[in-house]
C-alpha cells in the first residue's frame, strides 16, 4: 500500500490534507501553479512540482499532468481534496487506471452522485424523499427547461449538473426572466466547471440545508458522523456551518442519518461523502445532493465527534476496515465554523486581491484556524476567495458562540478585505443566537452596520482614532518636505554641534 | 491643530496641541496612541481603556475597523474646511462617472454600448475573478460614454473600464 501521497489541491485544504499525512508518517507531494510557487502548501510538503500557469484550466485542473507527477515521485496515492478534480469520475478512474490509489470514493459512487440527476434518480428509488425538480431527466435544452419551469413553479432554481458552491447556480422569480439566467448560468457553469449543463430545482422557503458525514469502508460499514447545519448562505454559499444543528433533536438526528446513510448504500458509496438535505419548518426534509468529497466544512464534525476525517479517508483508502461503529459517534460540545473569505462584506462581497501584509491568528482555548496563508502572501484573482476557516469549540452553543466572537476579534488580516466583520455581525445578531435562521437570512434580514448599543458608545472612540491618524500623517508630511534642508542627517547634525560646543 | 471630524451626522471637535492628551468637543482625555508593528493596526489606551483597530487611509476619508464595526470617518483640519467652504460656492461640476474594476479580473461580456441611456443597477460590465462572475451595476442613471475594454480582456484593479455621463 501507498506511502506517499500527492495532494492534487491548494490552499488551506491541501494544507489539511499534508498535516493528516504527516500524523500518519506518510510523506507528501505538493502540485503547484505559477501563481503558487510561493504558497503554504507547497513550502509543506516534502516534495514540489510545477503544473503550469496560474488559470486552473492548465494547472490544478490538468489531471493527465498529476497522474504523471504522481507517478514520477512514486506517489502512490492521490488526495483530490475539494472542488477542482474532486468531483470528476474520469479522473479518479483515470487514476485507478495508472495503478494508483485515488483517496475518495469509486469512480461509479462520483458518476451516480455527481451528476446529480442520476443521483436523485438512485436515491428516490432506495425510498429517501427528493425535492421536485428536473432531475434524472437528462440534459435538456433551453426550450425544454422554459416549458418545464412553469411546470414546477416558480421560485425556483438553475443549477449545475457537474456543480456545486453555488457556482452556476441563478434564482429565478418569473418565466420571463428565464432565458436570461440561463444563459448566465450555463456560461459561468462552463467557465468553472466545463460543462454547461443545468437542471431545475423547486425552491423550498424557509428551509434549512442540513447535511449528514458518511464514512463507508468498502467492508458493508456505512455509518453517519451526525449533521452539519449549513443554512447560513449568501447566494448559496455557505459561510457559516455548526454541529449539532439547533433545529435538528436526537429522533430527527437518527431519521434523518438513517437515511442518508440508505442513500449512500444505495450507490454502494465507499470512503467519506455527505449527503445534503432541505429541511421545510415542519421538518420535512428532502435529499439534495450527495458530495462524493471531503466537505469545507468538515472540521465542525471532527471537533465534536473527536474523528479526523482526513486520516479515516486515507485508512479506508488503504483498505482497512472502519473502527467505529453507529453507536460509537456520540456529539460531545458545540462546534462553529467561519469560512473566512477575501471579499469585502461593505461593498457587496466583491472579492479582494492583494499582498496580505500581516497575519495574527486567534488562538487559545478551543479555536482551530485551517489556513493557506500567511503574512507577505499574494492573494490572487485565479481560484477562490476563501483563505482560512476559523473553528471554534463550547461545551454548549453558548460558549462556541462566545469563543468564536473573542476568536474573530484577535483575528487580523492585514492587505486584503476580509469578511470577518460579517462573522461579527452575524454572531451579534439576535436571530442567529436565538438559532432561526433559514438560507434566505443573510439576503432578507441582515444588514452590515445596523444600529446597536456598542457602536454608539464606539464612535467616538473611532473619531479619535482617525483623527490622531491624520494629525500622524500630516505631521510626516510636513516632515519629509523638511529633510533635504541640510545636506546631512538631523542626528549627525546635531552630533557635530553638540562636538563644536564642547 | 484643531480638526474636525465627521461620522455618519455627527461632528466632533478635536484639538490635538500636546502629546499624550486630546481635547474632543471640550473634554481633555489622555491618550497613548501606537501603531501596532509598523502596520496599520493602532492601538489607543484612552482614559484608561485600551482599543485596537485597524485604520485606512483613501481619498475618500478614513476607515476605522473597531470590534467588527466600520466607521467612515472624514477628518478636516480646521484651516482646510475653512478653504472648502469659501471655495464650495464655485464648485458646480456634475462630473463623469468612472466605472474601475474593482479588483483584478477578466472581462466576460459588456452588455452595454456606447451611447446608450442606463438606469441605476443597470449590469455595465460583468468581471470574473476569483472564479465569480461579478456584475460592475450603475450607481445612478445617465448614458455610457467611452468603453474603454472589451470582452475578453484582463483587467488590473482600478483600471478604467467605461465612463457614465
Amino acid at each position: 500500500m501507498f506511502n506517499k501521497v500527492l495532494v492534487a489541491n491548494r490552499g488551506e485544504i491541501a494544507v489539511r490534507i499534508i498535516r493528516a499525512c504527516r500524523e500518519l508518517g506518510m510523506s507528501t507531494v505538493a502540485v503547484y501553479s505559477d501563481a503558487d510557487r510561493s504558497a503554504l502548501h507547497v513550502r509543506q510538503a516534502d516534495e514540489a512540482y510545477l503544473l503550469g500557469p496560474a488559470p486552473s484550466r492548465e494547472s490544478y485542473l490538468r489531471g493527465d499532468k498529476i497522474i504523471d507527477i504522481a507517478k514520477r515521485s512514486g506517489s502512490g496515492g492521490i488526495h483530490p481534496g475539494y472542488g477542482f478534480l474532486a468531483e470528476r469520475d474520469d479522473f479518479a478512474q483515470a487514476v485507478e487506471d495508472a495503478g494508483l490509489v485515488f483517496i475518495g470514493p469509486r469512480p461509479s459512487n462520483i458518476a451516480a452522485m455527481g451528476d446529480k440527476a442520476v443521483a436523485r434518480a438512485t436515491v428516490a428509488a432506495a425510498g429517501v424523499p427528493v425535492v421536485p425538480g428536473t432531475e434524472g431527466e437528462g440534459n435538456l435544452r433551453d426550450e425544454e427547461l422554459l416549458t418545464l419551469g412553469p411546470q414546477i413553479g416558480f421560485p425556483l432554481l438553475i443549477k449545475a449538473t457537474a456543480g456545486g458552491g453555488g457556482k452556476g447556480m441563478r434564482e429565478v422569480g418569473r418565466l420571463e426572466d428565464m432565458p436570461g439566467l440561463l444563459h448566465a448560468a450555463r456560461r459561468e457553469a462552463e467557465a468553472a466547471f466545463g460543462d454547461g449543463n443545468v437542471y431545475l430545482e423547486k425552491l423550498l422557503l424557509d428551509a434549512r440545508h442540513i447535511e449528514f458525514q458518511i464514512l463507508a469502508d468498502g467492508h458493508g460499514s456505512v455509518i453517519h458522523l451526525g449533521e452539519r447545519e449549513c443554512s447560513l448562505q449568501r447566494r448559496h454559499q455557505k459561510l457559516l456551518e455548526e454541529v449539532p444543528s439547533p433545529f435538528v433533536d436526537q429522533d430527527l438526528r437518527e431519521r434523518m442519518g438513517e437515511l442518508a446513510c440508505r442513500a449512500a448504500r444505495s450507490v454502494d458509496y465507499f470512503n467519506a461523502g455527505t449527503i445534503e438535505f432541505l429541511v421545510d419548518s415542519e421538518k420535512n426534509f428532502f435529499f439534495l445532493e450527495m458530495n462524493t468529497r471531503l466537505q469545507v466544512e468538515h472540521p465542525v464534525t471532527e471537533m465534536v465527534t473527536g474523528i479526523d476525517i482526513v486520516k479515516e479517508q486515507i485508512r479506508i483508502a488503504r483498505g482497512r476496515k472502519l473502527r467505529y461503529s453507529q453507536e460509537d459517534i456520540q456529539l460531545n460540545g458545540w462546534a462553529i465554523e467561519c469560512r473566512i473569505n477575501a471579499e469585502d462584506p461593505y461593498n457587496n462581497f466583491m472579492p479582494s486581491t492583494g499582498y496580505i501584509s500581516s497575519v495574527m491568528m486567534p488562538s487559545g482555548p478551543g479555536v482551530r484556524v485551517d489556513t493557506g496563508v500567511y503574512a507577505g502572501f499574494t492573494i490572487t484573482p485565479y481560484y477562490d476567495a476563501l483563505i482560512s476557516k476559523l473553528i471554534c469549540w463550547g461545551e454548549t452553543r453558548g460558549e462556541a458562540i462566545l469563543r468564536m466572537r473573542r476568536a474573530l476579534e484577535e483575528f487580523r488580516i492585514l492587505g486584503v478585505k476580509t469578511n470577518i466583520p460579517f462573522h461579527q455581525t452575524v454572531l451579534d445578531s439576535p436571530r442567529f443566537i436565538a438559532g432561526q435562521f433559514d438560507t434566505r437570512f443573510v439576503e432578507e434580514r441582515f444588514t452590515m452596520n445596523g444600529d446597536d448599543e456598542r457602536r454608539e458608545d464606539l464612535e467616538l472612540i473611532a473619531s479619535v482614532m482617525a483623527t490622531l491618524v491624520a494629525h500622524r500623517e500630516t505631521q510626516e508630511a510636513a516632515q519629509i518636505v523638511r529633510r533635504g534642508t541640510r545636506d546631512t542627517s538631523n542626528w549627525k547634525w546635531v552630533g557635530r554641534w553638540e562636538r563644536m560646543h564642547r | 491643530m484643531k480638526y474636525t471630524t465627521t461620522l455618519g451626522d455627527k461632528a466632533h471637535e478635536i484639538d490635538i496641541n500636546v502629546e499624550g492628551e486630546v481635547i474632543a468637543d471640550g473634554q481633555r482625555l489622555s491618550v497613548d496612541f501606537q501603531s501596532v508593528a509598523d502596520q496599520p493596526i493602532y492601538s489607543l489606551i484612552i482614559n484608561g481603556k485600551s482599543y485596537e483597530a485597524s485604520v485606512f487611509t483613501s481619498e475618500a476619508g478614513i476607515d476605522v475597523l473597531l470590534q467588527g464595526r466600520l466607521f467612515q470617518v472624514t477628518v478636516e483640519e480646521e484651516r482646510q474646511k475653512r478653504l472648502r467652504e469659501s471655495s464650495s460656492a464655485l464648485a458646480t461640476q456634475e462630473g463623469e462617472y468612472n466605472l474601475k474594476a474593482p479588483m483584478p479580473g477578466l472581462v466576460i461580456s459588456i452588455p452595454v454600448q456606447e451611447g446608450q441611456a442606463v438606469q441605476l443597477g443597470d449590469n455595465l460590465v460583468i468581471l470574473e475573478s476569483m472564479k465569480m462572475q461579478n456584475e460592475l451595476k450603475a450607481p445612478r442613471e445617465g448614458t455610457v460614454g467611452r468603453i474603454r475594454v472589451k470582452a475578453g480582456d484582463s483587467v488590473d484593479q482600478n483600471q478604467a473600464l467605461l465612463t457614465l455621463a
